[in-house]
């Protein structure tokens, strides 16, 4: 594959990139890698793959600039760090992410994955844009605590990464939006579409699910899915889910709209390989899948905003606070659920740290 | 004899004088848009009538604060020019931070201005929402959000750039807020609405400022617009800062007294109409 590139690379008669041209026509092996995979069951991606499309340098680059402490002040935390691969690319065991100086956050690290169907970014959505993603938890006191400037300094005068940026981007010239733009293009590739669910739905080889994970999924489409939507698993708006307000009073979107409308609101974060993100909510506060149902079912409090589908009107005209689950359907939803974890993607080698 | 001669004379001056009337009209000031030339904009940051020196403590607000500066920038960008004769010159995708520390920052160069006589100029104080908005591979020059350094002239988590900033110190702001005394104000906030979210809040600003002395734009002139920014008037304009009660302003809807008292800090002082 390599080699063949290179090859084309390296030609300059028109017709013999004529030539190798027809042969991709014919060829299917000569087709280049696709590097972004969209699954047969995902909608169309919202990243605007037109403008920077993932290539195989593009992604080398960003792979090695996601697993380098240099985008931190003192060379100690990578993305890595806190997006772990074997945890779907999250901060296992953190309820909130520790960052440089072993300093703590106030919100639990979001996976890595589908990120391409995102259309905003962090549990409050302050961030519009895959490509403006990175600047915060670098520029973030107490996750990485550098300056973007000084990292795009530090890579100029790096050894490493001049060559790496040339193969990306034609010239060795390292820049803001190239760094900003092979990041996402590593990121767009972290695609987690091979679940045991996901070879259920498109009826692939391994594609079965036991009863109780198919009475999990249908007790799931009627209990769950009003947010937790489609195949991506959310509607990507956000939403109260009636928690304890407590810790850090955490007023969620309000942070970055001023909206009263939304306060206390989050994300509605996506719930695939949801059984290796532990721990759950915007601070990490349940560390199992039972306490995250057995919140929805008995603990749902009415603060401001909270989400109007967790305040249900019973045929008696009382209005009840979450959802009602027995519990058989929480063992069955949580064994649903699990069916959502992606073990190649989890494994895959083209995202692990070399 | 002396008749004739009269007359000779008065003959020759008529011929002298149509010579000159029509080396006049070859002279006329004749204005072809096709011909262009650049105007510059000269931003002179001040403080009421004192001049602005960055850590120099000899500043005192309308509530009788005095205060030092350590940094004010912002940005300027959407700048039109309007001829006399009511039509507008707009200079689209073009964006300038001016930093009080850098000096060149503070001459903004035009290119390319169609020869005029231009009585009015406006700006935006600080980034569109379309640029806002707009992909990172078109965020270059003073829009690349990787490039402030410790200016930091972008909220990494609120995406959109800082418009303004100004920052300081003052023994007005308590001890118990900050050691050092120090004040903070960075106005942002372009209005949101992206994805389809709702709007939050806009402080983007549209200075409009006279010019008595007209630009006039010709190929043989290139005018310089020399501006004073009082930067007092963030503090005394229509809304009146106090620093003891107001020293921290990182969100939108605080700032926004801010960015409109900062929106009456520009005006014209004078413009250079030099031939070259």
């Amino acid at each position: 594959m390599n080699m063949r590139m290179n090859l084309k690379r390296g030609l300059g008669g028109a017709g013999l990139v004529l030539g190798l041209m027809a042969c991709h026509s014919t060829d299917q092996e000569a087709q280049p890698e696709q590097l972004f995979q969209q699954p047969a069951n995902f909608p169309q991606p919202i990243y605007a793959l037109d403008q920077n499309r993932p290539t195989v340098a593009g992604v080398a680059l960003g792979k090695a600039l996601f697993y380098d402490g240099i985008l931190s002040r003192d060379g100690s935390i990578s993305c890595a760090e806190c997006h772990n691969q074997a945890y779907a690319f999250t901060h296992h065991q953190h309820d909130v992410s520790h960052g440089i100086d072993n300093q703590v956050g106030t919100r639990n690290a979001l996976p890595i994955q589908n990120l391409a169907w995102a259309s905003d970014f962090f549990w409050d959505g302050g961030v519009h844009s895959l490509d403006l993603v990175p600047i915060a938890p670098i520029e973030n006191p107490v996750e990485m605590d550098e300056k973007t400037t000084n990292v795009i300094s530090k890579l100029r005068a790096s050894a490493r990464y001049p060559s790496l940026f040339k193969a990306a981007f034609g010239s060795d010239e390292i820049n803001g939006p190239r760094f900003l733009q092979a990041l996402s293009q590593f990121m767009l590739t972290m695609v987690s579409g091979n679940s045991r669910y996901d070879k259920w739905v498109r009826k692939e080889p391994g594609g079965t699910l036991t009863d109780d994970e198919q009475a999990g999924l249908t007790a799931f489409r009627t209990k769950c899915s009003g947010c937790h939507t489609g195949e991506l698993f959310t509607d990507n708006r956000f939403r109260n889910n009636g928690l304890f307000i407590q810790g850090s009073k955490d007023e969620g979107r309000a942070h970055v709209t001023e909206l009263p409308e939304d306060r206390y609101t989050f994300k509605v974060p996506s719930l695939r390989n949801v059984e290796k993100t532990l721990p759950y909510m915007h601070d990490g506060r349940f560390y199992s899948l039972e306490a995250v149902l057995d919140h929805y079912a008995e603990n749902v409090q009415r603060t401001e905003n909270l989400d109007p589908l967790l305040m249900q009107t019973d045929k008696s005209g009382q209005v009840r606070l979450g959802i009602a689950l027995t519990a058989d359907e929480k063992r069955q939803i949580i064994a649903f659920l699990k069916t959502l974890t992606d073990d190649q993607f989890l494994r895959d080698p083209r995202f692990a740290v070399q | 004899m002396r008749i004739h001669f009269s007359y000779q004379l008065i003959v020759s001056v008529l011929i002298a004088s149509i010579s000159v009337i029509s080396c006049k009209k070859d002279d006329v000031d004749v204005i072809d848009p096709a011909v262009k030339n650049s105007v510059s904009i000269q931003f002179e940051n001040r403080v009421g009538d004192q001049k602005l020196v960055l850590g120099t403590p000899a500043y005192k607000n309308a509530a009788g604060e005095p205060f030092a500066l350590t940094t004010l920038n912002y940005f300027i960008s959407n700048i039109s020019l309007k001829k006399e004769d009511g039509t507008v010159q707009k200079f689209p995708n073009q964006y300038f931070l001016v930093r009080q520390a850098d000096a060149a920052s503070q001459v903004i160069t035009l290119k390319d201005v169609p020869s005029g006589n231009y009585s009015e100029m406006s700006f935006m104080v600080g980034v569109d929402s379309a640029k806002s908005v707009s992909p990172v591979s078109e965020r270059v020059g003073a829009l690349d959000v990787t490039g402030y350094g410790t200016d930091g002239m972008y909220w990494s988590w609120n995406s959109g750039y800082i418009f303004l900033k100004i920052e300081g110190t003052s023994t007005a702001v308590p001890a118990t807020v900050s050691a050092s005394q120090s004040f903070a104000m960075h106005v942002g906030g372009y209005g949101g609405g992206w994805n389809g979210s709702a709007k939050t809040v806009n402080n983007l600003r549209t200075v409009t400022v006279p010019m008595t002395t007209k630009a006039t734009v010709r190929g043989n002139i290139a005018p310089e617009i020399h501006l004073f920014v009082d930067a007092l008037t963030i503090f005394n304009g229509p809304n009146k800062i106090s620093l003891a009660t107001t020293n921290s302003v990182h969100m939108p809807a605080a700032a926004t007294p801010i960015a409109d008292n900062y929106k009456t800090m520009f005006q014209v002082d004078h413009v250079h109409n030099d031939k070259q």
